[in-house]
């Protein structure tokens, strides 16, 4: 598997939010005004980045030698919720800029399942084989949910305006876009890259 | 006959050197980060003003955002670096209110007791349409077609908009117009800027009666549009044994600092237009004044 299908596998073809259909909580709920969800999507690209970093080493040379790979989930929260807090004092000090433009998000996402389940392909599911794939494919996946999150907010920007019927205002217009925009990201699965 | 043999596992024998692994490498990993986090957290510490904290424990912590900052803790910071007021805080209660203000080292102005919000309008179904509004529903988008549909420019549409934003859910709409629970509102003032009538006045919680009111038309003109109105008969006025109550542009203002709250202008007003802040002071009146309300009608709830 080569590094452009990692990449484009990670952004469209298998999409987290609208493929894999994971982390449905903050692509729901952070997505009613675009800034907003620009910040969640750079701040989940970032965790993403940060897990893949950890947790590919950890469960490859410890996990496994040792025979504890049943310990995956255990270890990989508690590492990412870790890491996650320290990451955030870092900010905090020293960069403060990027600490207000995404520091309300960070401690929301540590425990998403997106995040969870891109430590879980990268290793026990094996989508990726070396330590630079996996960073990249962590990359890929966060700007796949940047990109799907910042579409839903622009979308439901317009939608709110609409005169829309009582019972379809709301969360269940959201949910038949979503709905839509699942379908039309089911056309990318068809692509098949190198592999 | 241990655990395993009582749940029917009798031939599951445990790898205790398995078990000592995982527990050393997770206690292991546990004890390292939160080190980690420990050291990085002295190193990385932040120096703040202390006083920010401090304000912020004594804010109401209601994080409603009526001040226009993001929360509570945006406010107090606010306060701290001087850019924010005091009193566009309406729910922090008096006594922390003098207290903040001795951190900050400010002088704390205008009233001190709290309030709440009453609506100045009881018109509702018995006030007329103009018109049958059938767009979006809104009271901001109706009132942008001619003024809203009542009849009475100053008239409650009782769509609803300010039901929406009150962070308490202590707004209904209900025969017509809307109704705030005295008991669940925190004057936090988020109704008063949206209402685009601006219907929504604050009066002290000690005040047990308001003008449910707040037309300027003339009372022959109020006969014929609201059968709820006010039509600045001066009654209350007239009655009032402190001098609370005076007729500004056609109807009755009081000034609850000389308001003893002894309801004469309830009993007197021939329209019901002066009403119990608290619903349920209704009942109370109807029970002991037997003799007042057998003369009027008896006011509704």
């Amino acid at each position: 598997m080569n590094i452009l299908a990692i990449v484009v596998a990670g952004i469209l073809s298998q999409n987290f939010l609208l493929v894999k259909t994971m982390g449905i909580c903050p692509f729901l709920g952070v997505s009613k005004k675009t800034d907003a969800s620009l910040g969640m999507g750079i701040a989940v690209t970032f965790v993403m980045v940060l897990t893949c970093l950890v947790c590919y080493p950890l469960y490859v040379w410890v996990l496994v030698p040792t025979g504890l790979e049943y310990l995956e989930i255990i270890v990989f929260i508690l590492v990412i919720a870790s890491l996650v807090q320290i990451l955030e004092m870092v900010l905090k000090k020293f960069i403060p800029g990027l600490y207000s433009a995404m520091g309300i998000y960070l401690p929301l996402i540590t425990t998403n399942c997106a995040i969870l389940g891109v430590a879980e392909l990268v290793t026990v599911q094996a989508a990726v084989t070396t330590y630079l794939e996996a960073l990249v494919y962590g990359l890929a996946s966060g700007i796949g949910f940047t990109l799907v999150m910042i579409i839903m907010s622009g979308l439901r920007e317009r939608v709110d305006r609409y005169n829309l019927a009582k019972p379809l205002k709301g969360f269940p217009i959201v949910l038949i876009v979503a709905g839509f925009m699942a379908m039309a990201f089911s056309m990318f699965t068809g692509i098949n890259i190198g592999a | 006959m241990n655990m395993f043999t009582l749940f029917g596992f009798a031939d599951v024998t445990i790898d205790w050197a398995a078990v000592g692994i995982g527990v050393g490498i997770l206690v292991g990993l546990a004890l390292v980060l939160s080190l980690l986090i420990v050291l990085i957290s002295r190193f990385c510490e932040v120096k703040q003003d202390p006083r920010i904290d401090e304000v912020n424990e004594l804010l109401a912590g209601a994080n409603c955002g009526a001040c226009g900052y993001p929360g509570c803790s945006g406010f107090a910071k606010a306060l701290v670096e001087g850019k924010a007021d005091l009193s566009a805080c309406g729910q922090t209660n008096a006594a922390n209110k003098i207290e903040i203000s001795n951190i900050l080292g400010v002088t704390l102005e205008g009233s001190t007791e709290p309030t709440i919000a009453v609506v100045a309008c009881s018109g509702g179904n018995k006030c007329t349409d103009k018109y049958e509004y059938q767009g979006y529903g809104d009271c901001i988008s109706q009132n942008l077609l001619a003024g809203g549909r009542k009849a009475c420019e100053t008239g409650c549409m009782g769509s609803g908009s300010c039901v929406t934003v009150c962070p308490y859910n202590c707004i209904e709409c209900y025969d017509g117009y809307a109704h705030i629970d005295p008991d669940l509102c925190r004057s936090c003032g988020l109704c008063i800027k949206t209402c685009p009538k601006t219907l929504i006045k604050r009066v002290p919680v000690s005040a047990k009666v308001y003008v449910a009111c707040s037309t300027n038309c003339r009372g022959k003109d109020v006969t014929t549009k609201c059968q709820a109105g006010c039509i600045s008969c001066g009654i209350c006025e007239r009655s009032c044994p402190t001098g609370a109550i005076h007729l500004v542009n056609n109807v009755p203002i009081i000034d609850y600092s000389k308001c003893t709250n002894c309801e004469t202008c309830l009993v007197k007003c021939p329209r019901h237009v002066i009403k119990h802040v608290h619903p349920q002071d209704d009942v109370v009146a109807v029970a002991t004044d037997t003799k007042d309300t057998k003369a009027t009608e008896q006011p509704k709830q």
